[in-house]
């Protein structure tokens, strides 16, 4: 079976430093994949190497079945790759709805569905009494759900969560959890990067382990909580 | 003293309008592509010489001359684009690069200007009628009075097309955030081509109002302007659309009730002096933000 995402040896250099070190993973239509690692693990830039903002060394991105491999970020968006990143990327002077429409603005959809698609969206996030404020006016956890809202309007087919829990309130993080389990419920490949292990074990189906650029370990929930290598990683010697 | 200062606003707001064209030209084209165009100003006297020409030439009237020059200045604007620019984004430091770039541009512009035109000031001599219109106690000129009408209506156009249009919509968020706007499936590329077009086309319109309202230009002319423009820019805000469209008014005012009170050498310096004021109290600008990129 084709994977819905597949990374082959991807490696990335910075001057003397391999921050992907030879990555190969892959992920199958409505799987989570945790990704774990320690600072500096090479996990957002694993992202980065993905979406199409850094360009790999070497290696190749296959988005079912389709090489990736060159093209520019807005081409690995229109194939099915949405992304959110640690801190929100939002449009900051424009409003919820404004936001959510920019990335649709291709489509032939008349003006008045494109919006009834954007007010729907920010309803299931809990956004849509806030629609016509700027995005600039949420707090720090409404700017990742805006953020989750405006990378699931175009639909992807693969999505890629960059600590989407970091700095949250605990209840919103129950929220997003939800919302994470419910993208993979509509078979959405789920790439989720995270300190907070305890959501990853709760959400993953499999979780990658990255050290110093390098897969260390790959497996179930169960596997990684005892293997060594990553527990030597976490927490050294 | 009364007549002077109402003279003084008309005027304020005549050439405010034409700052704030280009300053809003300016302000898409950083915010959209990261780029410094100091050609701008040369871009914009290039409108003028095309309106100079088809004036002289073909009997062309100037208000004919303005969507001449849109169309022909979009166009070179798109081509510029694509032969200058998208290179650069592979350079250590495009923003640094573009700039000594743009730089190269102005001089050779200016250069392409002055083997053509030679370094004598030029004007084109065509009036309405009738010459001037009364309003209240003063008479102000018919080209001026046009010039603003124009201004206006091409400002409102803009804003209307920057915040009720999806491609608007998108030029102002490339402007906050390019990455972002990448990650969301926008084509960069396509979108700062038509940034610069279109700032392109807007600098040969304001070339032609330029050419209707002030006595004399040459190609020389252009750094003025672009300085000019740059100071509405921080003004007004990094990337702030509407932002630049005030400071282009405030600067405009500012500069023309200057020569009433003050000596006319004074007046640029008034202005600078507004723009320094505005860095010290409020260092983003009139409507500026700390930007998060």
């Amino acid at each position: 079976m084709t994977a819905a995402i597949e990374v082959q040896d991807l490696r990335k250099h910075f001057g003397g430093l391999a921050a992907l070190d030879g990555v190969t993973l892959q992920a199958q239509a409505g799987e989570v994949l945790g990704i774990i690692g320690v600072n500096g693990a090479g996990k957002t830039t694993l992202m980065n190497c993905i979406c199409g903002i850094y360009r790999a060394d070497t290696g190749r991105v296959l988005i079912d079945g389709a090489d990736m491999t060159g093209l520019a970020p807005h081409q690995i968006a229109h194939a099915g790759i949405g992304r959110t990143f640690q801190i929100p990327r939002v449009f900051r002077r424009m409003s919820l709805i404004d936001n959510l429409l920019v990335p649709v603005l291709d489509r032939r959809d008349k003006d008045g569905a494109l919006i009834d698609s954007a007010e729907a969206m920010l309803a299931q996030m809990r956004l849509v009494d806030l629609r016509h404020n700027l995005a600039e006016e949420l707090s720090g956890g409404q700017q990742k759900l805006l953020e989750m809202a405006r990378m699931l309007m175009p639909d992807p087919q693969v999505v890629m969560l960059d600590e989407p829990f970091a700095g949250v309130h605990p209840t919103l993080c129950r929220f997003m959890i939800e919302q994470i389990e419910a993208m993979a419920a509509a078979r959405k490949t789920v790439l989720l990067i995270s300190h907070d292990l305890t959501a990853i074990y709760r959400l993953s189906h499999r979780v990658a382990a990255l050290n110093q650029g390098r897969v260390i370990a790959e497996g179930t929930v169960t596997q990684i909580r005892g293997n060594p290598a990553v527990v030597e990683a976490y927490l050294g010697n | 003293m009364e007549t002077l200062v109402l003279i003084g606003i008309v005027n304020g707001l005549v050439v405010g309008g034409i700052y704030a064209l280009i300053g809003l030209s300016l302000t898409v084209l950083y915010g959209v592509l990261r780029v410094v165009n100091f050609a701008h100003g040369e871009f914009v006297i290039g409108g003028s010489f095309l309106a100079y020409v088809l004036f002289n030439s073909l009997g062309i009237a100037p208000l004919m001359a303005l969507p001449i020059a849109a169309v022909t200045f979009f166009a070179a604007g798109w081509l510029a684009y694509y032969l200058l620019l998208p290179r650069l984004s592979r350079s250590d430091d495009p923003e640094i690069m573009s700039f000594l770039m743009m730089y190269g541009v102005s001089i050779a512009l200016a250069a392409i200007m002055l083997i053509l035109f030679e370094a004598d000031s030029r004007s084109i001599d065509y009036s309405f009628s009738p010459i001037s219109l009364k309003i209240g106690p003063v008479y102000v000129s018919t080209a001026r009075l046009v010039a603003l009408g124009v201004t206006l209506v091409i400002s409102l156009a803009l804003t209307a097309f920057l915040f009720g249009t999806l491609h608007g919509k998108a030029l102002r968020a490339a402007i906050m955030n390019r990455e972002a706007l990448q990650i969301v499936g926008v084509d960069i590329v396509k979108l700062s081509a038509f940034a610069f077009a279109l700032a392109t086309g807007l600098a040969g319109v304001t070339g032609v109002l330029i050419a209707l309202v002030f006595p004399a230009f040459n190609p020389f002319s252009g750094a003025e302007y672009s300085i000019i423009g740059f100071i509405v820019v921080v003004l007004g805000g990094l990337g702030s659309p509407i932002g630049a469209l005030i400071a282009g008014l405030i600067y405009g005012l500012a500069e023309q009730l200057a020569t009433v009170f003050l000596p006319q050498a004074m007046a640029p310096v008034v202005g600078f002096l507004i723009l320094v004021g505005t860095i010290l109290v409020r260092p983003t600008g009139i409507l500026g933000y700390r930007a998060k990129r």
